[in-house]
């Protein structure tokens, strides 16, 4: 019997094309459901921006109190949602991405104004909510130890209600960032600062709750 | 990107060139016209039965032989030394066209050949003592013998009656198989005929030679030859023959373990085929074979561990937090949408998601061949869960034996 010739070499050709467009669409499709949801929280943010600004000016500007406590848990809720999906969004579109940069930017600073208007609430409507702020790292060597206290934090918010956390990224490029860094000597990551108390790196969950109970 | 991703990323572009390349040339395939014998044209044909310890087998696929709409076959049981009551069985069964002989134990391949030597057929069916056949399979196949490059036959290999989550995972494997195996026949690119049920010409045997009597995989051995002396594998996707998978995980090692074992060996022995010189086959279907194990041991292996460390990341998480399960995740409906998000999307993910769309166009191609509705969606979560994993358990065990062994047993 004769050796044999490739049936086709048109349909190797034909079938790589093929595969590339099958490959483009999927990243196109996995792409677009990034950009989509880049959209989404950027209005959520936006509105629990707009809702925290209003809140707070009621009661600064207008001198109205409004000690209606069911709405913090919601917005607490909240900003620790945007901060999760920037930080995977982050990852998705590049640490360089400016829509990204300047929402965690944004985020960072709706954040502290809701740190602000919770200790003015609590002094204003004798409340004993429990700020509790988190310094994290998304770089390669220090993701993890910074996941694990953040898994830490988030059990302890589910016990405890008036555990209101505010989450910011150390490495982020923003001048409100610098300024908490600076005004709670902030140098490394994972940092958890609850009242006046600095822990560094906790271990157990009972290194942060002692500073609450 | 990590080095990982770019390993799946590159194996998933493979797969879809892969894929795509398959169905194209099951298309035009599909459109090549071929020759078939005609009803008055088959000739006879012999079926040899090599039976070892199949007394609770060998009626049911003699049973079956029997309902054939062959018209001029012959059967031969051969009883290759059994402890139990195989010949007894096979006895009664005894006729004008079905002959049994007993001889000493020497394996599967010596039975074969001593079959081969008694047979008067010009065509011969191997067959398991416990597979099963469709009435129409066996003039479906030989009909392909019209042409005269055709050396061998396969059927549509399917799982009889699959139960256990083993059965049931190697189920879909077969019936995902079929779309394949018609791929390959396109390409003139079978390299491996099932020993459960394939047919042969006999005067390839004359020719060139019976059985491989010491070799563990003989079956593929024999298709192998055949492809290295440039004659054709054909296959029939209206047969079905019906085979019994292990259920349990030993048993289905030790046979995955003689199979990729034997293909290993084999295709060492054969490897000039790995050749342009032998067209689609040396080119690309065995050569992306070879990549696509390296690529799954590879990205299992992997993964296994990885899943490892994050048990144990957890574990150290759940003692930091006390082992307060109740409070372990704070929930709330962001959690789902975030989880929803990470998980569609991850390309891989999509990825996963295509090639399970791919896999249920095989299976509907496979039931449609079959005539048969079965549900298999709960089958498919199965296969794709454990499937990749036990390949690379398989393929690794196989390439250590390899390695540190020259032979190994049949059970």
């Amino acid at each position: 019997m004769e050796q044999r010739d490739i049936q086709s070499k048109k349909r190797y050709v034909v079938s790589f094309f093929v595969a590339c467009l099958i490959f483009l669409i999927i990243f196109g499709v996995s792409y677009s459901l990034s950009y989509f949801e880049l959209q989404r929280v950027s209005y959520l943010q936006d509105s629990s921006a707009y809702q925290i600004f209003e809140d707070k000016l009621i009661a600064d500007f207008f001198n109205e109190d409004n000690c209606n406590l069911s709405l913090f848990s919601k917005i607490s809720q909240d900003l620790n949602f945007h901060g999760r999906i920037m930080d995977d969004l982050e990852k998705k579109f590049g640490k360089g991405d400016k829509d990204i940069l300047f929402r965690k930017n944004f985020y960072s600073l709706v954040e502290v104004e809701h740190f602000d208007f919770v200790n003015e609430f609590n002094l204003r409507c004798n409340a004993s909510f429990i700020p509790l702020l988190f310094f994290y790292s998304n770089e390669p060597s220090k993701v993890e130890d910074s996941e694990f206290v953040g898994g830490l934090i988030s059990s302890i918010s589910s016990k405890n209600s008036k555990v209101m956390v505010y989450s910011f990224d150390i490495n982020l490029e923003s001048d409100i960032v610098k300024r908490l860094k600076l005004k709670y000597n902030i140098t490394e990551s994972p940092t958890v600062i609850v009242g006046n108390n600095l822990i560094f790196h906790p271990r157990n969950s009972d290194n942060i709750e002692k500073f609450i109970n | 990107m990590e080095f990982i991703t770019l390993v799946i990323y590159l194996s998933m572009f493979i797969g879809i060139f892969a894929l795509v390349f398959y169905v194209l040339s099951f298309i035009e395939g599909n459109k090549r016209k071929r020759l078939f014998y005609s009803d008055f044209e088959l000739p006879k044909v012999s079926v040899i039965i090599p039976a070892y310890n199949e007394e609770e087998t060998i009626e049911r696929t003699l049973l079956s032989i029997t309902k054939s709409d062959y018209p001029d076959f012959e059967v031969l049981v051969i009883d290759d030394g059994s402890k139990d009551r195989t010949l007894e069985i096979a006895k009664k069964f005894e006729g004008k066209y079905i002959r049994v002989f007993h001889k000493e134990n020497g394996g599967k391949g010596t039975a074969l050949n001593f079959g081969i030597k008694h047979a008067q057929g010009k065509i011969i069916f191997s067959m398991d003592a416990d597979t099963t056949v469709a009435p129409q399979s066996m003039k479906n196949m030989v009909r392909y013998f019209k042409e005269q490059e055709v050396m061998s036959v396969t059927p549509a290999m399917v799982i009889d009656n699959p139960r256990s989550v083993l059965q049931r995972v190697q189920s879909i494997e077969y019936l995902a198989g079929l779309f394949l195996r018609k791929s390959f026949a396109s390409l003139k690119s079978i390299y491996i005929s099932p020993g459960a049920f394939s047919a042969y010409r006999k005067s390839f045997f004359d020719k060139y030679g019976s059985y491989d009597e010491k070799n563990i995989t003989e079956d593929l051995e024999m298709a192998l030859r055949i492809q290295s002396l440039n004659y054709v594998t054909e296959n029939c996707p209206d047969a079905p023959a019906y085979t019994i998978a292990p259920s349990r995980f030993k048993e289905l090692l030790i046979q995955r373990r003689r199979w990729y074992f034997g293909l290993i060996k084999n295709l060492l022995n054969y490897k000039k085929i790995i050749s342009r010189k032998y067209g689609d086959l040396g080119s690309f279907v065995i050569p992306i074979a070879i990549v696509s194990v390296f690529f799954a041991i590879f990205i299992t292996t992997y993964f296994f561990f990885k899943i490892l460390f994050e048990v144990k990341k957890e574990i150290l998480f759940l003692n930091g937090i006390n082992f307060d399960f109740g409070n372990m995740v704070n929930f709330n409906f962001h959690i789902v949408e975030r989880f929803l998000f990470q998980l569609f999307s991850n390309p891989v993910v999509l990825f996963v998601i295509f090639f399970m769309f791919v896999l249920i166009a095989y299976l509907r191609y496979a039931l449609k061949k079959l005539d048969r509705s079965v549900k298999f969606i709960l089958d498919v979560p199965l296969f794709l869960l454990f499937f990749s994993v036990l390949f690379s358990l398989w393929w690794i065990v196989s390439i250590v034996y390899s390695f540190f062994y020259q032979e190994i047993k049949w059970r």
